[in-house]
């Protein structure tokens, strides 16, 4: 995320100006824009006209407008966000108070005026524009019959194809179609990596799974890129990681993600201490129930009795949260941190989440 | 041509399965399986039978043994011909796998005798005095262990294969890192589909001198363990034997330093299981194991265990989820044809009126007025086991029942059982942890074809799993929600 602007005081009013690059930003931009901020962006919108010969005509047009941000609503597919509001500034073409839905897209740049920069905005703000963090990862994680084709970002986990196929027996008289299903199924996956795979920006490809389909899929890539001379996979050889998963499934990423030599290769400090985190609150949970808690009421009172170490915060605490709510996470947020402990905010579309999608806090003491 | 990319995205996204709704049988809630009436000539032959069917899983550690042992076994029964055990034996030395031509009985795939071992589960059928068995060879490897509760399911008896060598027993125990060796999860899992009588092979006595102090250190290293699992003392046959060596296979031992074993041969041992029972009187259910094309069967073939009721050639059948209504066109049981199968048989039946599309693995096929329709939310009961982390609302594991896997999710943790099976009261469940056990309420993703336990014992077992580990065993209690 590019910051052209700045101006804004802690827990103050203030206003920002950002260009988002990648997808990524599109999920920073999802956890800064708040019900009640004003977003302004140039965006077309159909104005109806009358002509000299009284007929009325629908034109579109370019304008540059502000709203009062009632709705957003995430893309995953598309990469979009879409804000509806009402608008709030006077414009030749759009009434005061009419309805509009903005389009933040990449490469378009918008202005944010919030009324309160929290510490948490200001903290989310200070990530989306970290130059270094924006790192890409690809994953292909197969197992026989079922392939799934993913990138995997700082706090974004985005399935970019699903694949699945019925593989017959291997034994008796269909052994023949056993090899002609699986290299249709190889052939599929390969054309999802093609397609959804940016070599340049992705830094590398891990291909993961159970048993020996990996490594079928290695060598089926290898020989159809040079019988078919696909040069983006001969010139990205390097690149390409195989790692052993339990199973095919998204939630196995987790496993992968953490196996040291993918950890070398995504150095994400963000990453490694969620992965470091996550581990220690599962391990606390068995081996010593009483000190690991989850759940609002919990923590809140863990927090009364200031016994908080490690907090794990699940960021859709923060979105859509209407004020007072986030208020008391924004201050439990604060505070634990002031007074020593540890907190990490864990993206909800994020590849750790896959494990473990409980929607509440949970912290360890 | 990035929104036409854009556009395919979304139209892939679009579950087909709706289309099909309008052909659909339409979904009404099973009625009651008591009032089902099986018909004359279900029942008639019953009696008639010649020899009961068995099917037998062999399990254990990777590399104890099992499918070399079963590959041995079933040459000298007479199931492979000499000119094929040549074969195998020269293409084996061929690529210098020359110990594992017995396994290649078995293991059919190039990718399986190229890594020498065995991954998808192998079907073979041999005879013993009493019985007509269905071998289920399953693969040992950990990675594989869905595949092997894919065949496991099947079984009606088990033959746990153990390596004797010194070290490789303890491996096959404790596991390499962290959690439980195969020897370990097998057992587990293939009580936990019902199996109350297990032979425990202890292979590769020959590579121990045939000493019997190992053989017994094994068994009472064992004992306690199995008894944990829930086998029965009486239901548990201790074999020694050595798979290569032809000892104690087929006829008694003829190896000097085996003269101290008295007891029977593993053939022997096999003979002295006691049949299972079969539900012909419940409605029909096959959960489909393997879908493919034959000559003889056209281009719809299921082939799996009946687990319940009968079917002959011409009646009319649901395969479930889709729902989409069949009629059998053919029936072949270990590459024979017949006209009917009663539950129990294990058989490939060839579909008409069906694309084979709407066939999946861990699908059913089920009696028309009888069906078996998708849950959506389900109510277990289940028992953690020793190996598992915590499960709390939330942890996502792949769930388990005959051939079906799907991720899940648990979505509530209703309450935790004492010893006697008791629900504990007030008792505010955060979190559940090893060897505990408890109910609880998980979602797959997608629907999954079951029955409650008590309904249905063979479609209401389910296991869950994650991390290549299994974390618990259990019985469906009650669904929920259907799709």
């Amino acid at each position: 995320m590019k910051l052209r602007h700045r101006d804004y005081i802690l827990n103050g009013p203030g206003v920002v100006k950002l260009t988002p690059e990648n997808p990524e930003d599109m999920w920073y931009a999802y956890n800064l824009i708040a019900v009640g901020d004003r977003l302004a962006a140039s965006t077309i919108r159909k104005v109806q006209r009358e002509t000299s010969s009284g007929t009325r005509e629908a034109e579109r047009v370019h304008t540059r407008l502000e709203i009062e941000v009632e709705a957003v609503d995430y893309d995953n597919v598309a990469n979009v966000l879409r804000i509806r509001g009402k608008n709030v500034t006077e414009n030749e073409h759009v009434k005061l108070g009419a309805y509009h839905t903005l389009e933040i897209d990449q490469q378009r740049p918008f202005s944010l005026s919030k009324d309160i920069w929290d510490s948490i905005a200001i903290d989310t703000l200070k990530w989306a524009c970290d130059p270094a963090a924006t790192s890409e990862v690809a994953a292909v994680m197969i197992q026989e019959g079922l392939a799934y084709v993913c990138l995997v970002g700082q706090s974004v986990t985005t399935t970019k194809m699903k694949i699945e196929t019925s593989i017959p027996r291997k034994h008796g008289p269909a052994i023949a179609g056993y090899e002609k299903a699986i290299n249709k199924f190889l052939e599929n996956v390969l054309q999802a990596v093609l397609r959804h795979v940016d070599f340049s920006i992705v830094r590398c490809l891990i291909i993961a799974g159970p048993g020996f389909t990996k490594d079928q899929f290695h060598n089926y890539m290898f020989s159809e890129a040079t019988k078919r001379e696909l040069r983006v996979i001969i010139e990205n050889k390097s690149k390409i990681v195989l790692v052993h998963a339990s199973s095919g499934y998204k939630h196995a990423l987790k496993e992968v993600l953490s196996a040291p030599s993918v950890m070398n290769l995504i150095m994400d400090t963000k990453a490694a201490k969620e992965v470091k985190a996550l581990k220690e609150f599962f391990d606390m949970l068995s081996n010593d129930p009483l000190r690991a808690i989850y759940g609002p009421k919990e923590v809140e009172i863990a927090h009364d009795r200031l016994a908080i170490q490690t907090l794990l915060l699940s960021d859709e605490l923060f979105r859509n949260a209407d004020i007072p709510t986030r208020r008391k996470y924004v201050d439990l947020t604060d505070s634990v941190k002031s007074s020593g402990g540890d907190v990490h905010i864990f993206s909800s579309i994020a590849w750790s989440t896959f494990r473990n999608s409980s929607d509440s806090e949970v912290s360890t003491s | 041509m990035e929104m036409l990319n854009q556009a395919t995205e979304k139209l892939k996204g679009v579950d087909i399965k709706t289309e099909t709704e309008k052909g659909k049988h339409r979904r009404e809630p099973c009625p009651p399986l008591d009032t089902y009436e099986p018909e004359e000539w279900m029942l008639e032959t019953f009696k008639q039978e010649s020899k009961q069917l068995l099917h037998l899983a062999i399990v254990g550690h990777v590399d104890a043994g099992k499918s070399t042992l079963m590959g041995r076994l079933l040459h000298i029964l007479g199931q492979v011909s000499k000119k094929e055990m040549h074969k195998y034996e020269r293409e084996a030395k061929q690529s210098g796998k020359g110990s594992f031509s017995y396994a290649w009985v078995l293991d059919e795939s190039s990718e399986e005798r190229a890594r020498g071992i065995t991954m998808t589960v192998a079907v073979a059928q041999f005879e013993t005095p009493k019985f007509h068995i269905v071998v289920l060879d399953s693969p040992g490897h950990k990675d594989f262990v869905p595949n092997m509760i894919s065949g496991a399911s099947q079984a009606d008896a088990a033959v746990l294969v153990i390596d004797a060598c010194t070290g490789a027993f303890e491996a096959g125990m404790e596991g390499e890192g962290q959690g439980v060796g195969q020897t370990k999860e097998h057992t587990q899992l293939v009580r936990s589909f019902g199996v109350e009588q297990l032979v425990v092979a202890v292979n590769k006595m020959d590579a121990v001198e045939y000493s019997e102090d190992r053989f017994n250190a094994i068994k009472t290293s064992l004992r306690p363990f199995l008894k944990h699992c829930g086998f029965k003392e009486s239901g548990i046959r201790w074999i020694p034997l050595s798979a290569m060596e032809n000892e104690n296979l087929v006829t008694q031992p003829v190896n000097g330093q085996m003269l101290w074993y008295r007891g029977p041969t593993l053939l022997q041992a096999l003979d002295s299981l006691e049949p299972p029972v079969r539900n012909v009187a419940k409605p029909f259910r096959l959960p489909i194991a393997e879908i493919f094309k034959s000559r003889t069967l056209g281009q719809a073939v299921v082939s799996g265990k009946v687990e319940g009721g009968a079917v002959k050639i011409g009646s009319k059948v649901l395969v479930m989820p889709s729902g989409v209504s069949a009629t059998v066109k053919g029936i072949e049981q270990n590459g024979k044809t017949c006209t009917f199968v009663r539950a129990g048989d294990n058989a490939d039946v060839g579909l008409q009126g069906v694309d084979p599309a709407c066939l999946l693995q861990g699908g059913v096929l089920c009696h028309p007025d009888y069906p078996l329709p998708a849950a959506s939310l389900l109510e277990v009961k289940v028992l953690l086991l020793e190996t598992s982390g915590p499960l709390l609302r939330g942890s996502q594991v792949i769930i388990h029942c005959h051939h079906a896997k799907e991720p899940a999710k648990i979505t509530k943790l209703v309450s935790l059982l004492d010893q006697k099976g008791q629900a504990i009261p007030n008792k505010k469940l955060r979190c559940l942890l090893a060897n505990q056990r408890a109910v609880i309420e998980v979602k797959p993703e997608r629907g999954i074809c079951l029955e409650e336990y008590s309904r249905y014992k063979a479609l209401g077992r389910i296991s869950l799993r994650d991390a290549g580990k299994t974390l618990a065993v259990g019985i469906v209690t009650r669904i929920i929600e259907y799709e």
